[in-house]
Parts: structure tokens; sequence; C-alpha cells
């Protein structure tokens, strides 16, 4: 494990620019619990200061310092993405394993399930949320409701695999030898998809930090919690870019662009790496 | 291993075990196996030979219990007796079943290169499907499993690679540890040498015959390859179309095939010396959907006769121990 993130480092540049990229924005998400204010209050700075030394990313024409606000922001988004993450990958993994190595009545009621949350339109349910629960509208409702529609594709995938463990050898020897169901699935199965699963994870935490940034950015979420999309909202309420207050929507879209890009870039050399076809093109071997 | 009571390990009574399936209201039944009885011995290797489709490994499956749908037992039995103890395989409690696999029945599965889970080190599978029949804690079992590796002459430290990084021959050796290291009474061997060349042939057979001698179990050895049932079995058993159409101790079958199927098995063996060309059988098995009636070899059979397509030939036994399933059971001298 340690010996090949090592190897990667050293001889993927993407996964060597990725981890530099997210090992900056997590660093700079950490100075949030140093911050010398609480991220909600407001006129604690001179408003709208272009970026200095006093204030590096400059402040906002609520008065407050961008460079701490912008911490918390971050740091919530990331969290967020990941919260949806893990949570959607649970989901996907147990029912996609379960679907696929039961097969019969119980493959079909769970893919029929699935099916319906490929087709369902996700924007227009998610603002359909935002209305219907506006009062109790919180950071964590909105990354349990992503969650629930966010698993439904990589259900998909597993369960193709799993259909294909269940008729190998091994898995029959399992059964005969008195493995249960759940040991079979646990212990032969689940090594075989966790690393596809981790990089689909890594597109997961980028599809949905885009849809709450989207989100935020229209008032569709609690807008009291600062997130990325959140500041870019009130950037907007404030004609910040009318008013030539650039560095409000620059340094949080800066951030969320780093994010991705260190992301994306884990992704494509995670599937570079588990596909072992583009492996030995790669060595040449 | 000397404390078996006397009688069969394996006796298998009439066993019938159809493939039914039934989509768009067209039901099919595919009859595998049909009427086979046949019994095995302690301390004995029984060969199962036929042709592809034959029912070879849907036999075995029945036998091991190993059976799902639309694979299903229409009448028969199975009944294996471990140390006085007998147990119908197809009328037993789950759990109970459960208790006796790999502990005193274990299984080579067809593919057997494939038994070990590509993405987990070889120790993990042996953890996986043996640990729980062993009941040693964690450091005693591995000691177990190395000494087992060891005794039939593998590195230890295969233990510590992952499947791709053994050869076939290795990883179709490590898997019959995998299911000998329990010391089983019974073993169940499908094709586990089909797809290796014949030096690693050699040696997974001569590994394969060590493990006998040194348990005292009884194996029932599936192949195609009727040199293999030469070599290492001690009675065989032809089937053909889903029915055993002869058996009996390997060398008198060898001598003198009483069926004419296994007159012309035997006589597609090259023979050192002889250079005349060796005749294929006219026609293809039968399909096991719709089989032919009466004998389901006739017709194919050069000896044919008008009962041969009416009557199904019961098993008679022509010489001790030697039985066969044929209306004009003359022996043959092989060419």
């Amino acid at each position: 494990m340690w010996r090949t993130i090592r190897d990667l480092l050293r001889f993927n540049r993407q996964f060597a620019a990725g981890v530099v990229l997210l090992t900056l924005v997590a660093a700079y998400s950490c100075l949030s619990f140093f911050s010398p204010y609480p991220p909600n209050d407001s006129f604690v700075v001179p408003p709208d200061v272009p970026p200095s030394w006093a204030y590096p990313m400059g402040t906002t024409s609520r008065g407050q310092d961008l460079f701490w606000l912008l911490s918390f922001a971050i740091r919530n988004t990331l969290l967020f993405g990941i919260v949806v993450a893990v949570i959607s990958r649970l989901l996907a993994l147990v029912i996609g394993l379960v679907a696929g190595y039961s097969g019969g009545l119980v493959d079909r009621a769970l893919m029929s399930v699935n099916d319906t949350f490929i087709v369902i339109p996700l924007f227009p349910i998610l603002v359909l949320f935002y209305f219907v629960m506006r009062e109790h509208m919180s950071w964590g409702l909105l990354a349990l409701m992503m969650a629930c529609l966010g698993w439904a594709y990589d259900a998909r995938l597993i369960r193709s695999v799993a259909m294909s463990l269940r008729t190998r050898e091994f898995t029959e020897t399992g059964i005969f030898s008195g493995m249960s169901t759940r040991q079979i699935l646990v212990e032969e199965h689940l090594p075989y998809v966790l690393p596809i699963v981790f990089s689909t994870t890594m597109n997961n935490i980028n599809w949905s930090i885009g849809l709450e940034v989207t989100l935020s950015v229209l008032g569709f979420t609690d807008i009291n919690t600062p997130t990325i999309g959140v500041l870019i909202y009130w950037a907007n309420q404030h004609t910040a870019l009318v008013a030539g207050i650039w560095w409000w929507i620059f340094f949080p879209v800066l951030l969320v662009v780093m994010t991705f890009v260190g992301l994306f870039l884990l992704a494509v050399s995670m599937n570079e790496h588990i596909d072992p076809r583009s492996r030995l093109g790669r060595t040449g071997t | 291993m000397n404390d078996r009571l006397p009688g069969p390990v394996l006796a298998v009574t009439d066993l019938r075990a159809y493939y039914r399936t039934k989509a768009f209201g067209v039901e099919r039944e595919v009859r595998a196996v049909d009427d086979v009885s046949l019994s095995i011995e302690a301390n004995e290797i029984y060969g199962l030979a036929g042709e592809s489709s034959s029912g070879k490994t849907t036999l075995i499956k029945t036998i091991a219990a190993a059976i799902q749908p639309p694979l299903e037992v229409l009448a028969g039995s199975v009944v294996f007796n471990f140390g006085g103890r007998s147990v119908d395989m197809h009328h037993v409690d789950p759990r109970e079943l459960a208790a006796i696999r790999w502990k005193h029945l274990s299984y080579i599965m067809q593919g057997s290169m494939n038994v070990l889970n590509p993405v987990r080190h070889v120790k993990q599978s042996f953890v996986d499907f043996a640990f729980r029949h062993i009941a040693k804690p964690m450091p005693e079992f591995l000691d177990i499993v190395r000494g087992h590796l060891q005794r039939l002459h593998l590195a230890p430290d295969v233990l510590d690679s992952y499947p791709h990084q053994l050869s076939g021959g290795m990883r179709q050796r490590v898997t019959i540890a995998l299911a000998t290291v329990c010391r089983p009474e019974f073993i169940i061997a499908d094709e586990p040498t089909t797809a290796l060349d014949v030096v690693v042939q050699k040696g997974v057979l001569a590994m394969i015959h060590q493990i006998q001698r040194e348990l005292g179990s009884s194996i029932i050895f599936v192949t195609h390859d009727m040199a293999v049932h030469a070599n290492l079995t001690d009675r065989l058993g032809i089937m053909y179309a889903g029915r055993l159409v002869e058996e009996g101790r390997t060398a008198d079958v060898f001598r003198s095939p009483r069926h004419p199927y296994t007159a012309h098995l035997i006589a597609s063996l090259p023979r050192l010396g002889d250079s005349a060309p060796k005749k294929g059988l006219e026609g293809a098995p039968p399909n096991l959907a719709n089989p032919p009636p009466g004998c389901r070899f006739h017709p194919r059979c050069p000896r044919a006769s008008d009962i041969c397509g009416r009557d199904t030939p019961p098993m008679v036994e022509l010489a001790p121990g030697h039985r066969a399933a044929c209306f004009h059971p003359e022996p043959v001298q092989p060419a």
C-alpha cells in the first residue's frame, strides 16, 4: 500500500500533481480551525479591501476576511463531498454486491429501484426537495439526499462485476467449503471490486461538489453555512463583479477548480493503476 | 484411518438428475444423469470416463449435493458412510452437510486453476476455505498448512504469493493441497489435470496418488483422458449420454471391454507399433433433451438389433465386478 503510493508519486506525474493540489486544498481547509473570527460574523474587518498583506484574499462587502471565510467554505465543501461519497459508496457496494450475487427476485427488485434512480432527473428533484424542506434545510440533509441519488450508476457497475464473480470457481468452492453468503461477499468479492470503487469515489466527490455549488449559487441550499457555492451566492447578491470586487468570486472559483483538477487527476491515475492493461502498456512488457 | 467399517464409502442408487427449465411456457428437460448406480469402497480410486456432455460433471455435482436449479434430483439417493455415520446427501440438515463438506468430503472443481481468488494471497484462500474445518488457533492452523504443503513438495512461501505469480501446474497443485489439507475421507476430482501439459500432468497425478496413499481416502476421478484412467484408477465407470454403460476393474475394462462404446473408446488410444489409422465413431452424442428410445447408443452402434431401439438395457454383471448395460455384450479383444 505505502510502497504503491510512493511509486505512484515517483513515476506517475498525474498522481503527483493531483496529490499536491489536494494537499494544498486540504491544508488550507485545516486553517479554518485557527480562524480569529467565527464564519458567520460580519463587519469584523473593513469591507471591500482588495488583496493585500493584511488581507491576503481581500475582504467582502459584508466585512468578512475572505482568507479565513474561504477556509471554512472549502472545509465544508470538501466534507460535503466526502460524506456524500462515503454514504453513496456504501449503498452502491451493498446493493450491487447483493443484487449481483443473489440474482433472481432480489436482483430484479433491487435493480428496478436502481433503474428508477438512474432515470429520474436529479436537478429538478433537488430543487423540489429544497422548496419542500426549506424550513429544515441543512448541510447534512442535503448530503444525505445527494447520497441517496448518487449510488445508482455505481451499484450497476458493481453488480455487473459481482454477477461474473458469482460464477467463478472460487465462489463455488467457497460455497462448497461452507462459507456464508456474507463471508463470500465480504471476503471474496469485496476485495475484487474495491479498486473500482476507489476510482469512482473521486468522480463521485467531484459530482457532488459540482452539484452542491450549482444549487448554492442559485440559493437552493442552506445559505447560512459557508460553502464555496454559498460564498459565490453572497458575492452575486452583493453584485460583486459589477462593483469590481473580483476577488470575492475569483478565490472561491480558483479553490474549487484546484479541487476538481486534483480529484480528476487522482481518478485518472487510479484508473490507470488499476487497469493492468494500461499499466503494462506503459512499462512496455 | 483403519477404524473404518466395512462396506462402501459411497453408495449411489438409481440416481436421476435432470436440468429442468421453463421459459415462455416451454418446458425443457435435459436428462443429464439417468438411473445411475455405483458404489465406491474405502481406499479406492474410481475413474469416471466419457466424452463431453455425457453427464460426468452433473453426476459428481449431484453426488456432492452441490446442485442449484435448474438441476434437480428426481429420484435415487446418494449415501456416504463416514466412520460408521451414514449420510444421505439429499435428505440431510444443511448444517450437517456444511460440517461434512471439506472436512470429510472435498471437491476439486473443474477449471480448478481458478479456485484461488486472484486478488487475495494464497494464504487467505486457505484461511477462507479450510480454517473453520480445522478447530485450531491460527498459528497452529498455518503450521498444519505449511506441513501439508511441504509433504506435497510445495515451498511454503507460495502462501505469500498471489495466484497469478504461480505457474499453471503450481496453482493446480496448490488447489489440490487446499482440497486435501483437512485430510478428507472422500475426494471428488473433476478433470484436475485437463489443460496441463503431460509433464505437469504426471506430477499432479503422482501427487494425487501420494495423497491417496497417505490419507487412505477414496477418490472419484473424472476425466475424458483414457490414458490417465489406465495409469491411476482402480475401477472405471464409463458414461454415455447420462447413463453408466460399463463398470469394472480398470484392468478388466481395458483388457476386455463389453460395451461397444467402451470398445471404441479404448480402440482410440494410440499404441506402440500400431500404424493403422484410427477410425472415429460415426454420428454425434445424442441431445439429452430428447434422447433416442431404448439404448441411447443404438443409433451409433455397430451391434444394434431391434431390441436395442425398444428397450433400455439393464446393468448386468457379466464377470465378477464387471457390469455392462448392453444386449450384446460380447467381449472384444482390442486390436
